[in-house]
This record gives C-alpha cells, sequence and structure tokens, in this order.
C-alpha cells in the first residue's frame, strides 16, 4: 500500500487500539469531548494533523477527566483518583509524547501528574502547529480568505502563557495565518498580554459555577479584546472559548470567537 | 599626608562608651522583636530546615541554591520590584542607598574594632578611604531621593497600598537619618580642614559645610558632636523599630524568598496516611500552616501589587489576595499568647465567598516580589471547606459527575468519542 492509500483507510481519530505505532498522543480533556462548541476545536485539530501526515491517536473511551478542576475547588482525593487511572491507561498504552488543545489539560498533564509519577512531554497544540509549520508539513499557501482580513487579538490562556510560559507558538501560529494581509499586519495585542495576561473567569473550578452578570470577568476580559478594534479574537482554551464568546455577546459585539487551530484551519481551507 | 579621618572623631571617650551602651540596647530590642515573630513562625508545621544543611557539600548546594538565587536575583537585584514605574524608582533607590550606607556603617565599625587590636590594621584611609567617602556620599542621595518619592506617593495614597501610622514614623526617620548624616560630615569638614583629595572625596558634605563658613573650630565641634549624637540615635531607633513596623520586610521578605519554593501551576499533594494521621484536610487552624508559609505573612509590606493584578477583586467579588494574606497575619498574631488547644481558624475571618471567588488563575503569585504564595493559601483552606461537605450548587453538582462520570458534565463514558468526526472510512477491525 502507499502511504495515501493507508491514510485513506485510517479513521480520522485513531483511537490507541486502533493505531497502537502512533508517535503522539492527542489529549481531548472533558471540553471537546462533550461541549458542542469545543469539539469543533477538536475536530480543526484533527483536520490540521491529518494534513500534516501526523502519526498520532486518541484514548476514546479510556480518557477521563484530568482532574484540575476537581484539585483546585479542593478536592485533592477526586483528583488523585482520576489522575491515577489516567496515568495507569497512559502507562498501558506507553505515551510519552502528549499534545492537548485545553491548557487546564496541559498543566495537570505536565505539573500535577510528575508528582504522581506521570512523566511525559506536553505540548500545547499551538506548539506542535506551530512546529509542523515550521517544519513544512503544513504549508500556508494562496489567497487569505476574506473572514480573516479585520483586524485580530489573541487573549492568552492563564494556564497556558503565564503558568508554564507558551505565548510564542499561538502567536507564531496566528502571525503565519495572517500573513499577506492587505494594511493589517500580524496580532493586535492588548496591553495585559503574555505572562501578565489577565483571567476569562473559568480557572479553579469557576467554569462551573454560576455568577451575576455584573461580576463577569468574562465579560470585562472581552472588553480589553474588543477595544483592539479586533473583530476576531483568537483563543487558546476551550474554557477562554466558552467565557469570551459569552462576553463578546455580553459587550454586544459581533466579534468572532475562535480557538488558534480553527484559524489555521480556516486559512488552509480545510 | 594620606587622607583619611579618625572613626570617633571629636567624640569623647565618654561618649563612646554611652554610645556603646545604647547600640547594645537597641540591638536587645531589635532581637526580641524578632525572637518574638520566630515564636510564632515555629508554631506552624515543621519545614525541617537542617534537612538543608545535611549530605555532601555538591547535595547541600543543589539544595540551596535556587533559594540563594531568589535572593540575589528577586532580592538583591529587585527582579520583582521593578516594572511599576515611580514606586519601582523609589524602592530601587532607597535600597540602593540603604545597601550601601548599611555596609558602608559596617565596614567603618570593622575598622574601628581593627584598630582598637593594633593601628596597624585600620583599612580606612588611602585610596580605600577615597572610595569609600565618595561612595557613600552617593548613595547618601539615593537614599534621600528615594524616601522622598515614598513620601509623596504616602501623601497620593494609591487605594491598594496599605497605610499605617507608622509609615510615617519610618519615612521620617529616614529622611532624618539621611539628613543628619550629611550635617555630621559637614561638620566634621568644618572642624577638621581636610586639604586636597581628602575634602573632595566627599563633595555632597563639602557643599554643605560652605554654610558654615566663619564658624570657629570649638563652635564646629561642639555642633559636630550634637548632630552626631542626633544622627546615632536615630539609626538605633531605626534599628530597634524595624521588628515593629512595615520595615520587618527587610527580614521577613528575604527569608521568603530563600524558603518559598512555588512553582506556578502546582500544589503540594496530600497522601490519605496525612489525612488519616491529621484528622483533617486542608487547613482549619493556622498552625496548619509551614513555618515558611507563616514566615511569609509578615513577608507582606501591603505593596497591593497582587490586589491590583487579581480578576476577584477587579470584579467586586470579596477576594483580596492582599487581605486574605493581611487577615492571615491577624490570626497569627493571637498565636502569642494561645494554648495548644486554643482554636485559631482562618475560616473564623475568611468567608468561604471570599475563598471561593479565585479562579486559581496565579496572577497575585507571578507579581508578588517577595514570593508570598497567596494561591496555595487560598486553595489550603478551600481543601478543608471541600472536605467539610462546604461546597454547594453547580460546582459540588460537577464534582459529584467528575466522580461519578469522569467528567464535569456528567454525560456516559461510553459517548467520550461521539465528537470524532465521521471518518471516511470504517476503522479497521
Ligand atoms: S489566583 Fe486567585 S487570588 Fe490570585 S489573582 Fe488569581 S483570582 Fe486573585
Ligand atoms: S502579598 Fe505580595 S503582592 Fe500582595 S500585597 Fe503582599 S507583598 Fe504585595
Amino acid at each position: 500500500m502507499t502511504e495515501e492509500q493507508q491514510s485513506e483507510s485510517k479513521p480520522v481519530a485513531p483511537t490507541v487500539k486502533q493505531n497502537p505505532d502512533f508517535e503522539i498522543l492527542y489529549w481531548i480533556g472533558c471540553a471537546a469531548s462533550y461541549d458542542r462548541r469545543a469539539q469543533r476545536v477538536a475536530r480543526a485539530t484533527v483536520k490540521l494533523l491529518n494534513a500534516a501526515g501526523v502519526n498520532f491517536a486518541i484514548l476514546g473511551k479510556e480518557e477521563k477527566c484530568t482532574g484540575d478542576s476537581a484539585r483546585r475547588l479542593g478536592d485533592e482525593f477526586l483528583f488523585q483518583e482520576l489522575a491515577e487511572a489516567n496515568i495507569a491507561t497512559l502507562a498501558k498504552y506507553k505515551v510519552r509524547r502528549i499534545i492537548a488543545h485545553c491548557p487546564h489539560c496541559v498543566n495537570a498533564l505536565l505539573k500535577d501528574y510528575v508528582q504522581f509519577g506521570g512523566e511525559y512531554e506536553v505540548l500545547h497544540h499551538t506548539q506542535f502547529l506551530s512546529q509542523l509549520l515550521s517544519d513544512g508539513r503544513l504549508k500556508i499557501e494562496g489567497e487569505i480568505p476574506a473572514s480573516l482580513s479585520g483586524p485580530l487579538t489573541y487573549h492568552d490562556p492563564c494556564y497556558l502563557a503565564r503558568v508554564n510560559g507558551i505565548h510564542e507558538a499561538p502567536r507564531d501560529v496566528l502571525n503565519q495565518s495572517l500573513a499577506g494581509r492587505a494594511g493589517e499586519q500580524g496580532v493586535r495585542e492588548m496591553t495585559r498580554c503574555r505572562e501578565k495576561t489577565s483571567c476569562c473567569g473559568a480557572g479553579g473550578g469557576r467554569m462551573w459555577m454560576e455568577e451575576p452578570p455584573q461580576q463577569r470577568v468574562s465579560t470585562a476580559r472581552a472588553g480589553e479584546a474588543l477595544a483592539t478594534g479586533a473583530t476576531t479574537v483568537a483563543v487558546g482554551c476551550p474554557f477562554c472559548l466558552t467565557m469570551l464568546t459569552d462576553g463578546v455577546a455580553a459587550n454586544e459585539s459581533s466579534a468572532r470567537v475562535l480557538d488558534v487551530a480553527e484559524i489555521l484551519t480556516e486559512r488552509l481551507g480545510l | 599626608m594620606t587622607p583619611t579621618r579618625e572613626t570617633f572623631g571629636n567624640i569623647s571617650t565618654s561618649s563612646q562608651v554611652v554610645f556603646y551602651v545604647v547600640a547594645v540596647a537597641s540591638m536587645a530590642v531589635f532581637g526580641y522583636g524578632i525572637w518574638r515573630r520566630f515564636r510564632l513562625w515555629r508554631q506552624g508545621q515543621s519545614i525541617s530546615l537542617k534537612q538543608l544543611a545535611t549530605g555532601t557539600v555538591s547535595q547541600i548546594a543543589t539544595k540551596i541554591g535556587p533559594g540563594l538565587r531568589r535572593l540575589l536575583v528577586d532580592g538583591l537585584g529587585q527582579q520583582r520590584v521593578r516594572g511599576r514605574g515611580l514606586p519601582s524608582w523609589a524602592h530601587g533607590l532607597m535600597f540602593a542607598g540603604f545597601m550601601m550606607l548599611f555596609l558602608g556603617t559596617t565596614l567603618l565599625e570593622i575598622n574601628h574594632l581593627a584598630e582598637m587590636v593594633s593601628k596597624n590594621l585600620g583599612f580606612h584611609h588611602g585610596l580605600y578611604y577615597i572610595i569609600y567617602e565618595l561612595t557613600l556620599d552617593l548613595f547618601g542621595l539615593l537614599f534621600i531621593v528615594g524616601t522622598s518619592l515614598f513620601f509623596a506617593r504616602r501623601l497620593w495614597k494609591p487605594p491598594s497600598v496599605g497605610h499605617r501610622g507608622t509609615d510615617w514614623l519610618v519615612l521620617i526617620l529616614f529622611l532624618a537619618i539621611g539628613i543628619t548624616g550629611y550635617f555630621v560630615e559637614a561638620l566634621r569638614i568644618v572642624w577638621q580642614q581636610p586639604t586636597g583629595i581628602g575634602a573632595q572625596c566627599s563633595p555632597v558634605g563639602l557643599w554643605l559645610s560652605s554654610a558654615f563658613r566663619g564658624w570657629t573650630e570649638g563652635q564646629a565641634r561642639a555642633a559636630h558632636l550634637t548632630v552626631w549624637w542626633v544622627h546615632a540615635l536615630l539609626v538605633f531607633g531605626f534599628i530597634a523599630a524595624i521588628p515593629f513596623t512595615r520595615l520587618f520586610h527587610l527580614i521577613a521578605g528575604p527569608i521568603n524568598l530563600f524558603l518559598s519554593k512555588t512553582v506556578l501551576g502546582q500544589l503540594k499533594p496530600i497522601t490519605l496516611e496525612e489525612a488519616e494521621r491529621d484528622g483533617r484536610i486542608g487547613v482549619s487552624d493556622i498552625r496548619h500552616l509551614t513555618s515558611q508559609q507563616l514566615v511569609s505573612l509578615d513577608a507582606c509590606m501591603e505593596c497591593g501589587r497582587c490586589e491590583d493584578v487579581c480578576p476577584a477583586f477587579a470584579t467586586q467579588k470579596p477576594l483580596s489576595p492582599k487581605r486574605v494574606i493581611q487577615d492571615l497575619k491577624g490570626v497569627m498574631e493571637h498565636l502569642a499568647d494561645a494554648t495548644p488547644d486554643t482554636p485559631l481558624s482562618p475560616h473564623d475571618v475568611i468567608k468561604p465567598e471570599t475563598l471561593w471567588s479565585c479562579t486559581a488563575c496565579s496572577a497575585c503569585v507571578f507579581v508578588c516580589p517577595v514570593r508570598i504564595d497567596q494561591l496555595t493559601l487560598i486553595l489550603d483552606m478551600r481543601r478543608h471547606l471541600t472536605s467539610e461537605g462546604g461546597l454547594s450548587g453547580t460546582a459540588a453538582t460537577a464534582l459529584r459527575r467528575m466522580q461519578s462520570s469522569a467528567n464535569p458534565w456528567g454525560f456516559p463514558q461510553s459517548e467520550r468519542a461521539n465528537w470524532v468526526p465521521e471518518s471516511t472510512s470504517p476503522p479497521p477491525n
């Protein structure tokens, strides 16, 4: 079989059972598993991985919540239960390298699991996509679609930019996706960005808490994003995606909120 | 003649004796103040300092290396004080001036003690003298400028910065020390009449001495002695005041920088054995904090940086990380007259709503100049609330769902891969 035929007969996101010789595991996380909007982020990422010919696999039904929210809500033993189950599953499939599009998963896999014997090389999907672009495995060609012509800003997720120092990779992917726009350069920055980013309001388990509209962090943060004049707000976290989508609506703006991977697929016409 | 000056020039032996008596007294007050706080810290969970000093030299080096680096970079290098415009400059100038004057005074004392052993051991002359006098003369200015900037800032009172009456005392003390220092020098120049480089190496003092032109040596000596005493008493007052004012961050700050091993995004695990042994999870008594965490409470100088960046505070929720630290410190202070059975619960002063407001974003931890870990303190208290069933509403539901279905939405595990896009061909069996 030629390589092309092989990739055609593969499922689009094979499980570790279907593709035991995977090189890298794509960790989906609860949001993209169950939240309709976040599912689109996972689909976009999968399209990109397939386009670049990446040999990856997912855990499918064997993946469980990383327990990030549980730990930060104070339920240490529930967290440990979930962590141990996941570490055992990852060991079973000899996982060493992981990509995740959720910064809370990235942080849990990197900094929480190592305390319980789970040591992995963990990359945020934007880091991996930036590598694929610089290795030429993903190529940006052709005309930029009209949908990407307006000003764009990027909201750094706390757990990615501040807590794990990852802020250049998403900008690299965005700037490459935006290259060739008439009149407009790359990402427009908010005053608080990179390590000094401001929270979207969903961390520490607050994703699962109700708050009165006037107290929403997301409204304030979306306001900062819109103040740049952006018509597209890029994010790198499924929680931020939910929060900023609500925040943009609360600001009565029609700006789009998209994950970095979705923007790259849009640029590539995938 | 080599440029020099006598260490206790113009100061009579009896004055010198009194000077040392007052010095010992102020050190005693200082020591007592530190001891008082130390006794509070010791009531926390042990952090086994001994362990830091055991092992081979290279083992010890790897253990204390990071702490020393934090002292050097964050402490001496003022790394985390920077970036805030005027207040950062004020602190930087005051710090540079203070450190240099402190070092200079220490060297002067060493020289004095050395000369008491043998005149030949003294080193306060010649080129050393020139560099010494010039450096101190200039850093004194930085000190005064920095202090004046802080004066301006206290007048202006930014709301997130803590204000206490003693802050004024400290600033006035500092300004007075700086100014009298220069007068001591100027009056010394008037009676000593140094010539050449010996006078030129104290430009500020020399400039000030021109104000006393025409004074007789006797007048100058008398005034010098008086101002010298005022200066000395102010310095001793300052030393004694350190443990009782905001200045205490001078001691607790560096200790905390050395001891705090904060890694953003990481929490300390609790084992089942620990939970069983202690009969609790998390923090329900101030003594459940580690000694290092207690030190960190004393390191806070209420600069308000944490509050300024906190998203919960910004959206009118009842949380300010600074307030949490100050409230915990308040509870810690009750340790002074507590028996082992007196309950000293932080939960009595910090409301659950305050603790639930935190998004664990780490912004506060990231900006704190003395590396206080507000987030871990908050989460340690949350752990106790949660273990007591204190979490209710939608978040509690999410936890129950994570328990039963391994996801916070409570969907069946079997549907976890339903998002997978339709494949172009069926998966191989
Ligand atoms: S971690 Fe919590 S207390 Fe600290 S800044 Fe963020 S929300 Fe505020
Ligand atoms: S906790 Fe740190 S940042 Fe906050 S007020 Fe105190 S010293 Fe400043």
